[in-house]
């Protein structure tokens, strides 16, 4: 119902816009297509004000109502209002509405537009996931170390506007690819058939044991898992506003995740999920068969699970005494779910689930890292983490890797994917 | 929404699923007060329930008061003593309005059930009697369950109020709300007394104008709310009430009785327009109850395409970013609202619309269903709506069908004109609970 009828007129031409001619068609679609289709939706009933996270921390952000459909009828050549870059993009402002204007979406185009002719290079780099992985990996013990430094910490803030405290993944010196080549064949045989595994870069290079504990899960329920070789979603890319080189990213992701087969596709990588389903096409405006292929296929780990649970199909799961803390990332919340994680985490004996109630963690993606917004961050994250600590300070659960990075550093409370405690239940570990 | 509709692939994979079927499910579609409520009222009794919303619902935008009858419907310039009195007479003299179906023992025992789960710190009075409360116009306006944090706001003869506007609040004029009390004749003909005063203590440095929710956030601290008795104490006079803003805290809900602890005088809150941070009180607590009391809650999507199988409904869909999902239930609950909501819409043509299910409606006989004085007198349209049976179970009103495992609560039901009788909560949990406890006999 909110898809735009009709396009609404141009508001500047492309080179007006960044003086480059070819400026990238996904760009133009920010500026000019999609912007405006839902904000007359808009009753101003201020629900969204009421969750946003970052509003709620600092007036440097003037709240996604003011920023959102209400600045955008004045967006016409420039943006009226530069507190709009201190919008995390978390999304739940589009969650939380009940007219369907598409709030966060909106802040996001209109970022990429505004920062067109003058995006940081430091949001160029904290973009380049998979460069990270790569380099990271063979040095582990190394860039640990490098991270963990101080003065080296201190520079880079300086230099690049990385603040130095900002939390930041830990290196691992397998990646998932790796263990995948050394590990044996399966003790039990695939009764179901196959099905592909995303694990994107951070379940690839840093979150490996999310990864292999998801592939063991999804075997012992009987599925032969394929893991194709694959890239990077790009989703870091296009909160940056780098939208030409996100398009790029997601449409080959696409394509190495096809040439598995027509096939259902499962990730432990909740907020790459989210940019698959829906955030590439409603935010950049890819609109490709490829990626609506894959768009429908996809599955959240825990969305598979529960479903399978629903079925009547998950094997018994073990008893595990304890209470853990559960938070839902606001990216796994956006894709209009629910949350599975805490529906299946239910039906293991003894366990109880205590849900955050946080809104966000804070970090959304790479908004937490930068120098300008790390306080913010903090803040933002800050109820979350006492809410953790005072629940269990020995184990947290969240779904998507950054938040978990925030969370352990945030907290200093150990902190898994849900999958986890599955693998548990079932016997694996 | 702005994805290309495509149903949801079948999983596939060498074996079909099998095994034994889910429990039954109940599935309630809307989170306002009447879903809100429906849903725990059956997690409570033992239920699977799930509870599909597009964001949050219409209670966060209420007074945070529990309306049962403010005005007589049949004659609108009455003001209601004893609601629960009144929901009896008005069963008898409109069989047409939902109170007639609904009854006033279920509304009785959706009253305590609210109060229950909600607790004596979120909700205090009495549905035999409604009180006179102060609103952000000075207006006075009867409800029966309010807020412990509004009491002392019961306009009486002689009470004195000191109104207290805050400069960087815009949406509470003290000038404006001391005139009218102070100017307002009381049924019994007596009168309040009311002043005004503006004091400036920001919620946080550096912001010229802060939300009602900004200041609520300030005030969960004990420390802000220190400074700000620090700054108000001395201008008060001896034997005043204090009025300010409803924004005393939103998770402490100690905050309004310590601030008056350090004023040493009553305090009371006037709801302001939303952001209202009563609303967002009753909301917030009835989620988590019905989170906590296991309701699988699926937000974020718009609910559509039901499918029907020999006369039931079957399943509807959610539109799950990526591709739909099919949800399906042996049992639907429709607590959708009303036209405020969107769940009943109006075209060009007149044609008014159930927008999830496509159900006929009730109330469309009256002709014209809208007049063009738009201060005139009632419109008509506004009483269209769903028709139940006296268990909430939906009917039909033209003799076309419709499933029988459907039950309908609050604002979408048909007959009343809710805003003007002030009967939006008392519909709301009289029929959601009916339906409930129908739906736990049916399934027994």
């Amino acid at each position: 119902m909110n898809t735009p009828q009709s396009s609404p007129p141009p508001r500047r031409s492309p080179e007006q816009l960044s003086g480059d001619p070819a400026v990238s068609d996904s760009l133009d679609f920010a500026g000019h297509e999609f912007a405006r289709a839902s904000l007359d939706h808009c009753v101003k009933c201020t629900i969204c004000e009421t969750v946003c996270p970052v509003s709620a921390v600092t007036p440097l952000f003037s709240g996604p109502k003011f920023v959102g459909p209400q600045a955008e009828r004045f967006r016409n050549g420039e943006s009226v209002d530069h507190s709009l870059d201190y919008c995390s993009s978390c999304g739940a402002c589009t969650l939380a509405c009940p007219q369907g204007v598409q709030i966060a979406e909106l802040n996001s185009q209109a970022r990429a537009v505004m920062k067109a002719d003058h995006m940081p290079v430091r949001d160029r780099l904290i973009s380049q996931t998979t460069l990270m992985g790569t380099m990271m990996t063979p040095v582990a013990p190394l860039a640990n170390a490098v991270l963990a430094n101080k003065p080296i910490r201190t520079v880079v803030e300086k230099v690049f506007g990385v603040h130095r405290d900002a939390p930041m993944p830990p290196a691992q010196t397998q990646t998932i690819q790796g263990w995948l080549k050394k590990r044996g064949p399966r003790k039990t045989p695939a009764t179901r058939g196959p099905i592909v595994f995303f694990h994107g870069c951070a379940g690839g290079y840093f979150e490996v044991e999310t990864s292999k504990r998801s592939i063991e899960v999804l075997e012992h329920l009987g599925y032969e898992v394929l893991v194709p070789k694959q890239g990077c979603c790009g989703l870091a890319q296009q909160s940056n506003g780098l939208f030409d080189q996100a398009t790029d990213a997601v449409l080959k992701l696409c394509d190495d995740l096809r040439a598995a087969g027509e096939l259902t596709i499962v990730s432990s990588s909740g907020s790459c999920t989210g940019m698959l389903k829906h955030e590439a096409h409603e935010i950049m405006g890819v609109d490709d068969e490829r990626l609506k292929d894959v768009a429908t296929r996809i599955r959240d780990m825990m969305e598979f699970l529960l479903e399978v649970a629903d079925a009547g199909e998950l094997p018994e799961l073990s008893p595990i005494e304890m209470t853990v803390p559960y938070h839902a990332p606001c990216q796994l919340k956006s894709q209009g779910m629910g949350m599975p994680a805490l529906d299946v985490l239910r039906l293991i004996p003894g366990l109880t689930v205590v849900e955050s109630g946080a809104t966000c963690c804070g970090i959304a993606g790479t908004y937490g890292l930068k120098k300008e917004k790390y306080e913010i961050a903090q803040a933002v994250g800050k109820p979350l983490f006492e809410m953790v600590r005072d629940t269990n300070p020995d184990l947290a659960l969240c779904d998507t890797e950054t938040c978990r990075w925030q969370i352990r550093k945030g907290s200093g409370v150990p902190t898994e994917h849900p999958v986890f405690l599955i693998h548990q239940a079932l016997g694996l570990s | 929404m702005n994805t290309p509709r495509r149903s949801s692939p079948p999983l596939r994979s060498s074996e079909q699923r099998h095994g034994d079927p889910v429990a039954s499910r109940v599935i309630v579609i809307g989170a306002g007060v009447a879903g809100l409520t429906a849903a725990l009222r059956l997690a409570r009794a033992g239920l699977n329930v799930t509870l599909l919303t597009k964001g949050v619902g219409g209670l966060q935008l209420s007074q945070g008061t529990v309306d049962v009858l403010g005005y007589s419907p049949t004659d609108p310039a009455t003001r209601v003593a004893n609601p629960l009195a009144a929901v009896a007479e008005l069963a008898v003299a409109d069989p047409k309005h939902p109170y007639a179906v609904i009854g006033v023992d279920a509304v009785r025992t959706g009253l305590a059930f609210l109060h229950e789960e909600l607790g004596e710190q979120l909700l205090v009075g009495d549905p035999e009697t409604n009180q006179l409360f102060p609103t952000a116009v000075g207006a006075i306006r009867p409800t029966c369950l309010a807020q412990p944090s509004m009491l002392a706001g019961i306009c009486m003869d002689g009470a004195r109020f000191a109104i207290v506007g805050l400069r960087r609040l815009k949406d509470f004029h003290a000038e404006l709300i001391a005139g009218n009390l102070a100017r307002t004749p009381l049924p019994d003909g007596g009168h309040v007394s009311a002043r005004h005063l503006t004091i400036d203590v920001p919620a946080r440095p550096r912001e010229v104008d802060s939300s009602g929710l900004t200041y609520a956030r300030a005030f969960d601290d004990p420390e802000f709310r220190a400074r700000f008795a620090a700054e108000l104490r001395p201008e008060l006079r001896p034997e005043e009430t204090v009025g300010l803003p409803a924004v005393l805290g939103l998770k402490d809900p100690t905050a309004w009785s310590h601030l008056a602890d350090l004023l040493d005088h009553p305090v009371f809150e006037i709801p302001l327009p939303p952001p209202s941070v009563p609303g967002m009180r009753l909301n917030n607590a009835l989620m988590a109850a019905a989170r906590a009391a296991g309701v699988r809650v699926i937000n974020g999507s718009f609910v559509d395409t039901p499918v029907h199988s020999g006369g039931r409904l079957v399943s509807v869909n959610v539109e799950t970013a990526g591709a739909p999902r099919t949800i399906t239930g042996d049992v639907f609950v429709l607590a959708t609202g009303g036209f405020e909501s969107g769940a009943l819409t109006l075209d060009s043509y007149g044609e008014v619309t159930e927008r999830v299910l496509g159900l006929p409606l009730a109330g469309l006989d009256a002709a014209p269903l809208l007049h063009g004085d738009y201060w005139g007198g009632e419109q008509p349209l506004f009483r269209v709506g769903v028709a139940v049976d006296p268990s909430m179970r939906v009917t039909s009103p033209d003799g076309s069908a419709v499933p029988d495992n459907l039950w309908a609560a609050g604002g979408i039901l048909a007959g009343a004109v809710r805003w003007t009788e002030k009967s939006g909560e008392g519909i709301a949990v009289g029929s959601a609970v009916k339906a409930a406890d129908a739906i736990v006999e049916e399934l027994a």
